[in-house]
């Protein structure tokens, strides 16, 4: 009796351990209205065109109201089981990780690491859902008030899954540190309602990503061309679609956009969990695209390159790995 | 003649009599059937507080203003779990979603909730009235001969009774699943 009870003890451990769906990273990125307004910003001259864009750096290190709101976003995130990536310190790792790189050498030939552009790219500041933060501090008379405004951006799907935002109540008496904490203690609770939301049709519905098909120049491979696939012979975007339609959550996806060189699948739902090796796992996108590769490689022999974005966004390059 | 006029004038007031106190027992029965309805919360937020409090006031029924404040209590906790808390109107707080989003958990708690409702329940332990005194002026109306309807300010240790129903696997968890 005992071994049966801990045989289905270990067996629901298992269970728990892999059939959960991968966890969004979250961060606060100060919007760019607050930090243009307030001056931290750089401007540039991009081929004629004067952009302005945020300056984060600057930003986290002047603004203290920034830093306070940020950081009682924090307290109230991590009580509710979602830590937040913090900016400053993402920030300051992605420097240090830089100067490592080029510093780091093999001891037996002197080797440096190898980097390609799109690795030196790819090394910014990221989560998967941005907590895009703005807000201002009024007069009207002597009282002082809070507009305050947060978005929760899915950052592959761009969407906004959860929103807060209002004006607070005009006070004479109050500091501006009480009127921020004030409204991130008033707002706080409608986003999270949001983002409970979002992420309970999420387990509903399948998690919604972005895919994205193109071809690499030198293969010689059109999205036009026809491939035969037990017997049906159609266009390899149209074999494309017909796994889509087949391996998506009840089918959803949507072809937003497309030609004989890409592909753009927008509104993809993929299921959070897959079956690999016999047990349940989370799925991102790499995974679901992997195995469209897959098809690829064993039903038109077309070899392609799997190339992530994160969680929520994967490409796949067709005509060479 | 003046004898039928009689009658029929008797009969005239019968029928008026009778028809309007079937419009109050009517009445009554519709007022009875509101303040015994799940769905009625007369509850306006007035501020958030520090440590996941949420200052609202609310309105309660019950023969004694006593029972009434009882019964507002009871109401400011049903409403934090089932309803969440309207905007303040005068932008001092945002809305408060519940901490439950599934209704079937009353059906499959109810054990649970009759417990947790229970006079001296576990309730009371997540509301704190903020005035000692039962209410006066136009926060206490005398509705009938029977009842009385007070409008109490509570302080609700909301992010705790989340927590606890969080604990209890009656609410769900932000990062459930993951």
């Amino acid at each position: 009796m005992k071994t049966l009870v801990n045989f289905i003890f270990i067996i629901a451990l298992a269970l728990n351990s892999f059939g959960q769906a991968k966890k969004p990273t979250i961060m606060v990125v100060p919007s760019d209205r607050l930090c243009i307004s307030k001056g931290f910003s750089q401007t540039f001259d991009n081929q004629g065109t004067q952009e302005t864009l945020p300056d984060y750096k600057k930003a986290l290190q002047n603004d203290g109201d920034l830093r306070l709101v940020i950081s009682k976003m924090s307290g109230m995130m991590a009580d509710r089981g979602f830590p937040l990536k913090d900016l400053e310190q993402e920030l300051k790792n992605l420097a240090q990780e830089a100067a490592e790189s080029n510093m780091m050498t093999s001891s037996s030939s002197g080797s440096a690491i190898s980097e390609s552009p799109i690795d030196i790219l790819k090394r910014t500041a990221k989560a998967d859902i941005i907590m895009d933060l703005d807000f201002e501090i009024k007069r009207q008379g002597p009282n002082k008030y809070i507009v305050f405004t947060l978005n929760g951006l899915d950052a592959y799907t761009s969407k906004n899954v959860a929103s807060a935002s209002g004006a607070g109540q005009p006070s004479s008496a109050a500091t501006p540190e009480i009127l921020l904490e004030e409204a991130v203690l008033s707002y706080m609770d409608e986003f999270n309602g949001r983002l409970m939301t979002h992420f309970q049709d999420m387990f509903t519905n399948g998690r919604e990503v972005k895919v994205m098909i193109k071809t690499f120049a030198n293969a010689g491979i059109s999205l036009e061309d026809d491939y035969d696939i037990s017997g049906n012979t159609d266009m390899l975007s149209m074999h494309i679609e017909d796994w889509m339609a087949n391996n998506t959550q009840g089918g959803r996806f949507n072809l937003s956009d497309g030609t004989a060189n890409f592909m753009r699948f927008e509104q993809v739902r993929i299921a959070t969990e897959i079956e690999r090796n016999g047990k349940m796992r989370a799925q991102d996108t790499r995974m679901f695209v992997n195995e469209l590769s897959k098809y690829l490689r064993t039903n038109c022999q077309i070899e392609s390159k799997v190339y992530l974005r994160g969680l929520g966004e994967a490409w796949l390059i067709v005509g060479e790995k | 003649m003046k004898k039928v006029t009689q009658i029929l004038s008797l009969m005239m007031a019968i029928f008026f009599l009778v028809s309007s106190m079937g419009n109050a027992q009517s009445k009554n029965k519709v007022r009875k059937m509101e303040y015994n309805s799940k769905y009625n919360y007369e509850v306006a937020t007035i501020a958030v507080g520090v440590d996941g409090t949420k200052l609202v006031k609310v309105w309660g029924y019950g023969p004694k203003p006593e029972e009434a404040i009882r019964h507002a209590k009871e109401l400011a906790i049903a409403c934090a779990i089932f309803r969440g808390f309207p905007p303040a109107s005068n932008g001092a707080a945002a809305k408060t979603p519940p901490i439950v989003t599934d209704d079937s958990v009353i059906e499959k708690y109810a054990e649970f909730f009759d417990n947790f409702f229970a006079p001296g329940g576990k309730y009371l332990q997540y509301v704190n009235l903020s005035t000692d005194a039962p209410p006066t002026g136009e926060d206490r109306v005398k509705v009938n001969k029977k009842t009385y309807k007070v409008g109490v300010v509570l302080s609700i240790a909301f992010d705790e009774l989340r927590k606890d129903l969080e604990k209890e696997g009656i609410a769900r968890r932000l990062d459930a699943g993951f």
